[in-house]
């Protein structure tokens, strides 16, 4: 099939985080932090002081990082930055929203779900059948 | 007059080499639907999972807010998080799958750095086996990453641990989803969009 996304294979990837500080510090004790020997980490903590921009830069990082598969990303803090999520349509990293301790999960605000929704619409489906 | 009345099998070669090639780019008809259902049923489970995660991730949160409680604030914040070298122990492994150009990812829990450091080395396919409570190096790499908490350490922030190893589980499974149902989309939408022209 044409224009088919190059799918990059890697034996040991990283999970990236943009979430509050619970979250954080949770799955850090998971094991997914890194720290590399420049110092930079595969997670930014989301709090009242962050502003907009240092999350569109933490989000802009990470999705071009080649390190790095999966991005988790709190949705509350998608949605500040929504725009940029909606525009990102790479296979790698993925990007997941997740749930926070004050904001529950919405699919209907979901980037990649409101992707697929349009194959729902009656317009698509018709259009081919005529 | 025999010219004119020509067969499928003597079609021109040039329309011939064009019908063959509309064939290999557009869906049969079988191949479609089994698109459409692999579509769905992987929504179906990304949706299932991201329930199970939500569920997950409650019952984790409320362990730390126990082990806080506990530990008090001071102990359990990420001002206690220093930006020494410090490699994941938890990764994740990217294949292709050679069917589909879709992604799939392995998580690989509690991977001690010399064990990093031979896989890429060695380009081993060793695939990820949910870490086993009785390994040691396990055990070792567990440890270490609740040591950054302190040495007394509650029950609770223990429990806390495990609740988001399961959450990690979890998020590959719901990634694995989303490769799926995402390359099914886009095949689906590529043949609407061939139907339209």
């Amino acid at each position: 099939m044409a224009n088919r996304a190059q799918i990059p294979t890697k034996s040991s990837a990283l999970i990236a985080m943009i979430a509050d500080e619970d979250t954080v510090v949770g799955f850090l004790l998971a094991g997914v932090g890194n720290v590399d020997i420049r110092r930079k980490t595969n997670y930014l903590i989301v709090d009242s002081k962050t502003t907009v921009k240092q999350i569109e830069d933490a989000f802009k990082e990470f999705t071009t990082r080649e390190d790095i598969a999966i991005v988790l990303i709190s949705q509350y803090v998608a949605n500040m930055i929504r725009f940029l999520v909606d525009s990102y349509n790479k296979p790698v990293p993925a990007i997941l929203e997740i749930p926070s301790k004050d904001h529950p999960y919405d699919p209907a605000h979901d980037s990649v779900l409101s992707r697929v929704k349009y194959l729902f619409s009656t317009e698509s489906v018709a259009s081919g059948r005529r | 007059m025999e010219e004119r009345h020509l067969t499928v099998d003597q079609e021109p070669p040039q329309e011939a080499a064009e019908v063959v090639n509309r064939r290999e780019v557009r869906l049969e008809p079988g191949a479609e639907e089994k698109l459409v259902l692999q579509f769905m049923d992987s929504l179906n489970s990304y949706l299932s999972f991201s329930h199970s995660l939500s569920s997950t991730l409650g019952q984790a949160w409320m362990e730390l807010a126990s082990a806080r409680h506990s530990m008090g604030t001071a102990r359990l914040n990420t001002s206690l998080l220093d930006l020494k070298f410090h490699p994941a122990s938890t990764t994740l492994k990217i294949t292709e799958c050679d069917d589909d150009a879709k992604a799939r990812f392995v998580l690989r829990k509690w991977v001690s750095p010399e064990e990093v450091g031979e896989d890429e080395d060695s380009n081993s396919t060793k695939s990820s086996v949910p870490a086993d409570d009785d390994d040691e190096a396990v055990r070792r790499e567990r440890a270490k990453s609740l040591s950054v908490f302190g040495i007394l350490i509650p029950p609770k922030l223990r429990a806390a641990q495990q609740s988001f190893e399961r959450a990690l589980e979890t998020l590959v499974e719901m990634a694995n989803m989303q490769s799926s149902f995402l390359n099914s989309f886009h095949q689906l939408h590529q043949e609407v969009e061939d139907n339209k022209e």
